[in-house]
């Protein structure tokens, strides 16, 4: 082996690799996108399950001799435990209908011992193992100091039937399983059948058959499909034995019986899981110019769809209204349910038909990709994919790329590579230091962050920043849309986004912290400044400025304005924000474009903020004290006055030529 | 004469800002050998590939035994049978379930699709190795089974993209006869290839396609005339094109 020759071979692999800048958009975004979104997701809400779990206040419920019975009433209550009366049913009943967490059964203990507790508690109900250490942790108080004896000796006994236990169990882990291996299944399969096709030089073969292109869609989507839901079974199937086997070796070799009807059922999930990761992976693979190119193009996607299984598998949502309905969360939550046993008929039936509708969308959207124009577009001329993507929405055979038309300042390419950059300092830089110091963090992070990254591109384009964000004057209806938006939206979709998906009143209680501290340390017109005027600066200068631009270079205006919203929403890694932050994101994103201008959005995006903060200054924020009456009025207030303000901006849209 | 089964009119087609055909016309009648000639990038598998109703024509269009290939794709599918350049057999299948499952696809049933595979196993002398996967065939057993493919059907059209690439000797004069039969059978065969002396043994007339243009049409005979008595149909091609690319010369490339 000669040294010279393999660095020259090093070297030529290393120049050949990172010309492919799919190779480096994974490199890249992997690590330093992906990862960190989907774990900062997950944290959040961990950290809401937790905080809920912890914010419940244990009811527990004592019995036993009155002498002793008030003593231990004494030592329990405190302010994350209450004693409630003792119900004439059973300790058992009580427990089991969950009106009580945890039931304190004592009797007074053998010669020269302390009396004895027996606490029960339900193993299947997270609140009631929490009941079950906050008792034991004031028991273990001894009486009289440190060295002394404890007052009580504290048995533990769970009540849940054992079948309930191992249901429990299997629930907690079987469901994100099932669905991962369903993605995992439908992974190669996907990737082998579309971009392996165009490798093993039978795609010309394929099309050439007298068979239009749904039904051969439709047939590779049901390959995949029923090698995921192979993969799922032989998965749950596995798992289940080992849950079995793993409990009865904890059990000391005790026989545990499993719910095998109910991880049988959970089986309903697998089909309509199958088909819609078989339908998006299908589709993405349809890009795919080679193997390779598919992996690059798929794994991000992989990952992306594990998050909201992820995220349901891991948090405490309930399954039912609009949880039924999201991709992924949706047959997650149903597998739980139907292991425990709760799932009713029509949210089951909601999950299988919204998870069925959203495969047949993705197999419209594979069959569509799956375009021979394309496939032989890239092979007789090099067709980038955004000159396709063109062809695809506009229906036509060829794209009218003459040369002619003048190279866009900003491109959708640096659009994705700015926000890349700032989800990466968001990761990194910004998320610390905001942790730090609050008020100090968002300084940074939105005027040294967001507004140099903006300020840094603009200088390394050689444009001024004014061009780039296009600040211009706007016309006085434009103005008005604006303030007439920003006064009325965060009333509507606030409503909107409690009714869809309320968050936790831990994150809300977390976030009215933040906008009104309780120790008053700092005023109205530092957090206005703070959390409202800086935010609607920075932010809307890099996502209404250069962002929004660059990806209207290639998408229609709706589609900019949607995907700019939705990348808004993202950006700040609130699982239960996202909805009302991506819509205000939408609508932002409409007003720049309207009057293109970035003054009206940063005037909207200001009173928005500045509502809400004055709003939870004036302890007026909490929805949940108002009736249902006066939030319907509230809304179609909100309703009016948003409807006036987009008139005046299409008005104002009207008056400069359009979008 | 009847009317040609294939007619191509002013056909263009472009892909984004590359012109790989330009107002190309020609047409084929059937029992005719019509050869599409021309180097690489010269615009044949492209036109073959709007004849088989893989591609939309950007302007202009292509008929094949008088449907429209950009209205109705599926039924020009149904009446032309497309060799494509590449032998393009799924691997994993054995020669056997490959045709059984094309045989389905043109909508033969169990019966019909057996008398037919059994037709062909014959005529293409496919029984040596019918049962084995296509990942284990030789050059010319795959280009053999392709054949067979592309005329499970039996369709009237026969459009072949360099057939002949990379076979040997044996195995070219064994395609070449089967196409002669087919002709003889009232087949339309349009054929493209850069070998010029196999189209010279085999087209009953060539057309000679130069970026995407049509440079000359004609037999055989008739295009080393028009190239000035060349004494092949090699040089007659060199000369045809030295003509249209010298500076000064009106036909220029797109």
């Amino acid at each position: 082996m000669k040294l010279r020759e393999v660095k020259l071979v090093a070297g030529k692999e290393l120049r050949e690799t990172l010309r492919d800048r799919r190779t480096l958009a994974v490199m890249v975004l992997f690590p330093l996108v992906i990862y960190p979104l989907v774990s900062l997701v997950t944290a959040q809400v961990l950290a809401a399950r937790v905080a809920r779990i912890e914010a419940h206040v244990a009811r527990v419920a004592v019995s036993g001799p009155p002498a002793l019975t008030g003593e231990l009433r004494r030592r329990l209550t405190s302010a994350d435990v209450v004693v409630v009366a003792s119900a004439a049913e059973s300790n058992r009943a009580v427990l089991a209908a969950n009106r009580v967490d945890a039931v304190a059964e004592v009797k007074p203990g053998a010669a020269g011992k302390p009396p004895e507790v027996r606490l029960l508690y339900d193993e299947t109900r997270e609140e009631s193992a929490t009941a079950r250490d906050r008792v034991e942790q004031a028991l273990a108080v001894p009486v009289g100091g440190a060295n002394c004896r404890p007052a009580f000796s504290v048995a533990t006994a769970g009540v849940a039937a054992r079948t309930q236990v191992s249901g429990y169990m299997l629930s907690k882990i079987l469901p994100l399983v099932v669905v991962v291996m369903v993605m995992l299944g439908a992974f190669h399969p996907a990737i082998d059948i579309t971009a392996g096709e165009r490798e093993r030089s039978t795609l010309e073969t394929t099309l050439s058959a007298p068979i239009d292109r749904t039904s051969l869609m439709a047939g590779k989507v049901l390959a995949v499909a029923t090698l995921a839901s192979l993969t799922g079974v032989l998965n749950l199937a596995s798992m289940s034995l080992t849950v079995l086997e793993g409990t009865h070796l904890i059990a000391g070799g005790a026989k545990t019986p499993i719910p095998w009807l109910r991880a049988a059922a959970a089986f309903a999930v697998i089909p309509p899981t199958a088909f819609l990761f078989a339908s998006v992976m299908v589709a993405i693979g349809a890009l795919a110019r080679s193997f390779k190119e598919a992996q690059t193009l798929l794994t991000p996607v992989y990952f992306l769809c594990m998050a909201p299984a992820l995220t349901a598998g891991l948090g405490d949502f309930q399954l039912g209204g609009v949880t039924a309905w999201i991709p992924g969360v949706g047959v997650t939550l149903l597998a739980r349910d139907l292991i425990l046993g709760h799932a009713s008929l029509g949210v089951t039936l909601a999950v299988l038909v919204s998870t069925a509708l959203y495969g047949a969308a993705a197999l419209a959207l594979a069959a569509r990709l799956y375009d021979s124009e394309r496939l032989f577009f890239t092979d007789e001329a090099g067709l980038g994919l955004g000159a396709w993507l063109r062809h695809v929405a506009s229906g036509h055979a060829s794209a009218p790329a003459d040369g002619t038309d003048d190279q866009p300042a900003t491109t959708a390419g640096h659009a994705l590579a700015l926000y890349a950059i700032a989800c990466i300092l968001l990761f990194f830089v910004f998320v610390p230091l905001q942790t730090w110091r609050l008020g100090p963090g968002l300084m940074l992070s939105e005027w040294v962050g967001l507004g140099g990254l903006t300020w840094i591109y603009a200088r390394g384009r050689g444009q001024k920043l004014a061009e780039v964000i296009r600040i211009g004057a706007p016309s006085p209806t434009a103005f008005a849309g604006a303030v007439l938006i920003g006064l009325s939206a965060w009333l509507v979709v606030g409503l909107v986004a409690e009714w869809i998906l309320p968050a936790p009143k831990e994150v809300v209680e977390g976030l009215r912290r933040a906008v009104a501290p309780t120790d008053g340390g700092r005023g109205t017109l530092v957090t206005l400044f703070l959390m409202a005027l800086t935010p609607a600066i920075c932010e809307e200068a890099l996502f209404r400025g250069p962002i929004l631009r660059g990806l209207r270079t290639r998408l229609s205006p709706a589609g900019a304005a949607i995907l700019t919203g939705l990348l808004f929403g993202i950006y700040h890694l609130d699982p239960w924000r996202l909805l009302p932050t991506a819509i205000l994101g939408v609508a932002l994103s409409g007003i720049a474009l309207a009057s293109d201008s970035i003054v009206p959005a940063m005037v909207a995006h200001f009173v928005n903020n500045a509502c809400l903060i004055l709003l939870a200054r004036l302890h007026a924020d909490d929805t949940d004290a108002l009736a249902t009456s006066t939030k319907l009025l509230l809304g179609t207030l909100g309703a009016v006055v948003l409807s006036v303000g987009i008139h005046l901006m299409r008005r104002a849209d009207k008056k400069r030529g359009g979008m | 004469m009847g009317d040609p089964a294939v007619v191509v009119d002013s056909l263009v087609k472009r892909f984004a800002a590359k012109t790989a055909v330009a107002d190309l016309s020609f047409s084929v009648a059937a029992g005719e050998i019509y050869g599409l000639l021309g180097p690489n990038g010269a615009g044949k598998t492209t036109t073959l590939r709007v004849l088989a109703g893989i591609l939309t024509p950007t302007a202009g269009r292509a008929l094949v035994a008088g449907i429209d290939v950009a209205s109705d794709p599926l039924e020009v599918r149904r009446r032309l049978g497309f060799l494509t350049n590449t032998t393009g057999l799924y691997a994993r299948l054995t020669g056997r379930e490959l045709l059984d499952y094309f045989a389905r696809l043109h909508g033969l049933g169990p019966a019909a699709a057996e008398a037919r595979i059994a037709v062909l196993v014959r005529a293409l002398d496919l029984a040596p190795f019918f049962g084995r996967r296509c990942e284990g065939l030789s050059t010319g057993e795959r280009q053999r089974l392709s054949i067979a493919r592309a005329m499970l059907h039996d369709p009237s059209v026969m459009v072949l993209d360099e057939p002949t690439a990379g076979l040997d000797v044996l195995a070219s004069r064994f395609l070449r006869s089967f196409v002669r039969a087919e002709r003889d059978r009232g087949k339309a065969v349009v054929f493209s290839t850069h070998y010029l002396a196999e189209a010279e043994l085999l087209c009953d007339r060539i057309g000679l396609l130069h970026h995407g243009r049509l440079l000359a049409e004609g037999t055989p005979a008739a295009l080393r005339a028009m190239a000035g008595d060349a004494p092949s149909l090699e040089e007659a091609f060199l000369r045809l094109v030295a003509a249209v690319d010298a500076p000064g010369a009106t036909e220029t490339a797109p």
